[in-house]
């Protein structure tokens, strides 16, 4: 552990500016929007989340995966080569999420899109000390803590900061910048008060215990909540795109008038649209809004973790603030436990 | 060969071919790709040997049908250009209202002078093989399409709702902002502008192909619409396509 | 040297394709046409008899597509049967021999064809699903010797609709494999079997303990062949299913194929019925 004095907060980012794009959360319209700083006054640390997550620094909303000339049948990649990049004060949620993005674009065939822009960032994170909107549950799922992965990550202790650093990329942040000190006694303590302290201030929201979630869900496949709430589901698919864990794609190419020049590019798709599972010949393997829904509410609680071994779901809650017809995780998944327990041994 | 296209209008602001002139002097070349042989905002040449009809506007009036088909039959593909052309659009929001009222409302004791009945987009006309929505029309759109029919296919649009435009350029959700929207219920393919710009959709490029009417309505009550400012709200663009879905048939 | 077409993956970037020559079109059906394809000098495309190609029309996109030639014959070139039901299918059914185009793969899981040694093996074919199929026949009759009793059921909409009537002609021939065929709707001067494929399946009288049984064809065929096949007390673990989905990426990363955990463009699209069973979206 190392101590940033809080007046020295400005003047670490400022360094870190030289030779870095530093991306941190801007208001905008009572909500916040991760984007680029250009002075280190500009620095908010304390926000309740953001519209998308920062997955869009790795998986951008669209981007150019290759262009190509059909004529000719030439194609380059486009791999972006982007600036080096710190991201400052990510949620613990996020984290957990950026995690399970790294396991899924690195297994298999790696995506090596993906990994140009993530090579280059740095994560800093914040430990929350209160929920920041009352649609999170990160403590029922475990995300309130930085997971095993982590670059560098900042602790409130009221005057400064407690900054632990998890990876070599964290450590090039922070060694010979002169901003840190080391920790006193009175450091340690404080920390331990701050962190015993932090933890009343969240509930426990969600019903069950997070790893009955796979069981709870496997057993709810034909559970009538589903019809229920595809009713009001509009199929808009904004929890998708804000969701921090979605990844899911589309892929579309663009030509030019002389049918010449052109390029592929991804766009982020969503598993809750009409479209999403329907086949060529116009078959569809998902034809309901209820069957879309639950679909969605599978991968997050159950299918990721068996894949990937990570839920797919962190707790941040902004599908739930954005969902014009409020259906919510906590709320879904708290109906089934009580229908499951209310009914044992029948789907819920 | 250059395919050769025609432009024309109905019902209709002329809005959508205004904003096609104005993707022609940004895109010049579009006319290096496509000859256009008619097009009255233009040019004063009438080719009739055209393959491809844009058509703007709704059809108001039963003696527009016959020159509409008459288009149908002498073009290989006929694309509806606009929100009037695509839904009937503004000129449909008479349709809830009983024909006879609407005439003296607009024309007085002059009301018999002029033809009209309930405004219906081309495809209660004719078979229209692809739409460019909006008020007016997107430029890029407009482009994208006509670069589709020379790879000759059916311009391809958008069947998702506009909160995916939103969230793609990450605008603040109007309902988050305390104002309302259609853009659940209404095809994307804009990038959003209005969000943008900080206004709520008026649902210009029509409903997606399964819209939870019960939904957005139900969100449009909970930021404060009263039943008859719901109806408003669903009338300017929307007004042929719900009483479709309502089952409803003109006044 | 050789390179596989799937190592091109590995640089650059997965999403790009491999240019291939068009050299050679048949048109099956008023739906279907047979694309013969050459890689580059020096690629050769390696596949398991079931497994597909992404498949690129630059300008308007790509589509997954089965290969439907024998890996023993591949040196560099191989087949696909398209049907022409989208807008990237569209344009390849308008091109002509000489025509560039992009692939990528192949991908996934084919049919585990070693474990097939020695037992008695029914292919059900239906439709389109001969393409794939066709690849694993095609490999399983040049190796005959290693394989029990082979038998072979197809069906098709109409007469007008077989796929691969050379191939059909010659195995009918050969002996080695027994031929059934059906047809929905028979047209004049059919007078074969009119019906589904399950009528087909009583004509099969091998021992289901050795039986192998691979199934390829539309959605709603699978639960009626399946009921008959595990009637008959073929085993679970013998019946090989091909699952079709929309596979946008071929790479298990876009989540379009996914059914339950499994991205069914990695794991399939040939999986067995044992393995999908208690998946409630895969035979839903």
């Amino acid at each position: 552990m190392r101590i940033l004095p809080k007046h020295l907060l400005q003047a670490w980012v400022e360094r870190l500016r030289v030779d870095h794009r530093v991306v941190a959360p801007r208001e905008s319209h009572g909500q916040y929007i991760f984007d680029e700083i250009t002075s280190a006054d500009e620095l908010v640390l304390d926000y309740h989340s953001s519209v998308l997550p920062p997955k869009k620094y790795f998986l951008p909303p669209r981007e150019d995966l290759f262009t190509f000339n059909a004529k000719t049948m030439e194609m380059s990649p486009v791999i972006e080569e982007i600036q080096p990049t710190v991201i400052m004060a990510l949620h613990t949620c996020d984290l957990h999420a950026i995690q399970l993005l790294d396991r899924i674009q690195g297994t298999g065939h790696v995506d090596q899109h993906y990994q140009a822009r993530r090579r280059k960032t740095t994560l800093v994170s914040i430990e929350c000390m209160e929920p920041c909107m009352a649609q999170a549950f990160c403590k029922s799922l475990g995300t309130l803590s930085v997971p095993e992965q982590f670059d560098v990550h900042l602790t409130d202790l009221g005057d400064r900061y407690a900054v632990d650093v998890g990876s070599d990329a964290g450590e090039a942040l922070i060694r010979g910048m002169g901003f840190f000190w080391k920790p006193s006694d009175a450091d340690y303590d404080r920390f331990n008060e701050v962190m015993a302290g932090k933890w009343p201030n969240f509930d426990y929201r969600l019903d069950c215990d997070v790893t009955d979630l796979p069981n709870l869900l496997g057993a709810s496949h034909d559970s009538a909540l589903w019809d229920e709430i595809g009713e009001r589901c509009l199929s808009c698919g904004q929890c998708t795109k804000v969701c921090p864990t979605c990844y899911c794609f589309d892929v579309v190419d663009e030509i030019d008038l002389k049918l010449e020049k052109g390029k592929r590019v991804r766009v982020w798709d969503s598993c809750l649209l009409e479209k999403f599972a329907v086949v060529a010949g116009g078959h569809d393997f998902r034809n309901s809004r209820a069957n879309r829904l639950r679909h969605r509410f599978m991968r997050k609680g159950k299918y990721q973790l068996e894949a990937y071994g990570l839920l797919g779901c962190v707790g941040c809650g902004r599908c739930a603030l954005s969902c014009p017809a409020h259906i919510t995780p906590i709320a879904t998944l708290n109906t089934l436990n009580e229908r499951r327990q209310a009914s044992p041994g029948e789907s819920a | 060969m250059k395919p050769k296209v025609a432009f024309f209008e109905f019902t209709s602001c002329e809005g959508c071919q205004l904003t096609v002139l104005d993707t022609l002097q940004r895109h010049p070349e579009l006319l290096e790709v496509i000859e256009i042989v008619q097009f009255r905002e233009a040019m004063s040449e009438r080719g009739e040997d055209y393959q491809i009809a844009f058509i703007e506007g709704s059809c108001t009036r039963p003696s527009d049908e016959a020159k509409i088909r008459e288009i149908r039959e002498q073009a290989q593909i006929v694309v509806a250009l606009g929100a009037c052309a695509h839904l009937g659009g503004i000129n449909a929001i008479r349709n809830r209202m009983p024909l006879e009222q609407t005439r003296e409302y607009v024309y007085g004791d002059k009301k018999d002078w002029f033809e009209t009945y309930p405004a219906r987009p081309l495809s209660a006309v004719i078979e229209v093989d692809a739409v460019i929505p909006g008020c007016p029309i997107d430029r890029k759109e407009f482009a994208t399409a006509v670069t589709h029919l020379l790879q000759g296919r059916k311009p391809a649009i958008p069947d998702y709702p506009l909160c995916i435009d939103c969230k793609l350029t990450e605008n603040v959700c109007m309902f988050l902002r305390g104002q309302t929207c259609l853009g659940p219920v209404t095809r994307a393919g804009c990038e959003a502008i209005c969000p943008a710009q900080g206004q709520g959709c008026e649902g210009c490029r029509g409903l997606i192909p399964s819209p939870n009417m019960h939904s957005i309505k139900q969100a449009l009550r909970e930021h404060g619409m009263t039943e008859d400012q719901i109806a408003a709200k669903l009338s300017l663009f929307l007004t042929y396509q719900t009483m479709q879905l309502e089952g409803v048939t003109p006044a | 040297m050789t390179t596989l077409l799937r190592e091109t993956l590995d640089h650059s970037s997965i999403y790009m394709p491999t240019p291939a020559r068009i050299v050679a079109v048949e048109q099956f059906t008023e739906l279907e046409k047979w694309f013969h394809l050459e890689l580059p000098s020096g690629f050769t495309i390696a596949h398991q008899p079931g497994q597909f190609v992404e498949v690129s029309v630059l300008g308007i996109g790509e589509a997954p597509i089965s290969i439907c030639s024998s890996p023993a014959r591949s040196n560099g070139a191989f087949e696909l049967c398209v049907r022409r039901v989208g807008k990237l299918t569209e344009a390849l059914h308008r091109l002509e021999p000489g025509s560039m185009i992009g692939v990528r793969g192949p991908f996934g899981h084919g049919f585990p064809i070693d474990r097939f040694q020695g037992k008695d093996i029914v292919f059900v074919a239906g439709g389109l699903g001969l393409a794939p199929l066709r690849s694993l026949i095609t490999e399983v009759l040049d190796e005959r010797g290693k394989y029990g009793r082979v038998a072979l059921l197809y069906g098709a909409r109409t007469p007008k609709d077989f796929l691969f009537p050379d191939d059909l002609k010659s195995w009918a021939e050969r002996g080695d494999i027994e031929c059934h065929v059906t047809v929905d709707r028979p047209t004049d001067g059919w007078d074969g079997n009119v019906g589904v494929i399950t009528t087909l399946l009583p004509k099969i009288d091998f021992p289901a303990r050795n039986t192998i049984a691979t199934v390829v064809g539309p959605p709603v065929m699978y639960k009626f062949v399946l009921q008959d096949l595990l009637a008959k007390g073929v085993a679970e673990g013998n019946i090989w299913l091909s699952f079709e989905r929309q596979m946008k990426c071929g790479v298990g990363k876009c989540g379009h194929c996914q059914m339950h955990h499994i991205y069914t463009c990695q794991t399939g699209p040939v999986l067995s019925y044992a393995e999908v069973k208690d998946l409630e979206e895969a035979l839903s």
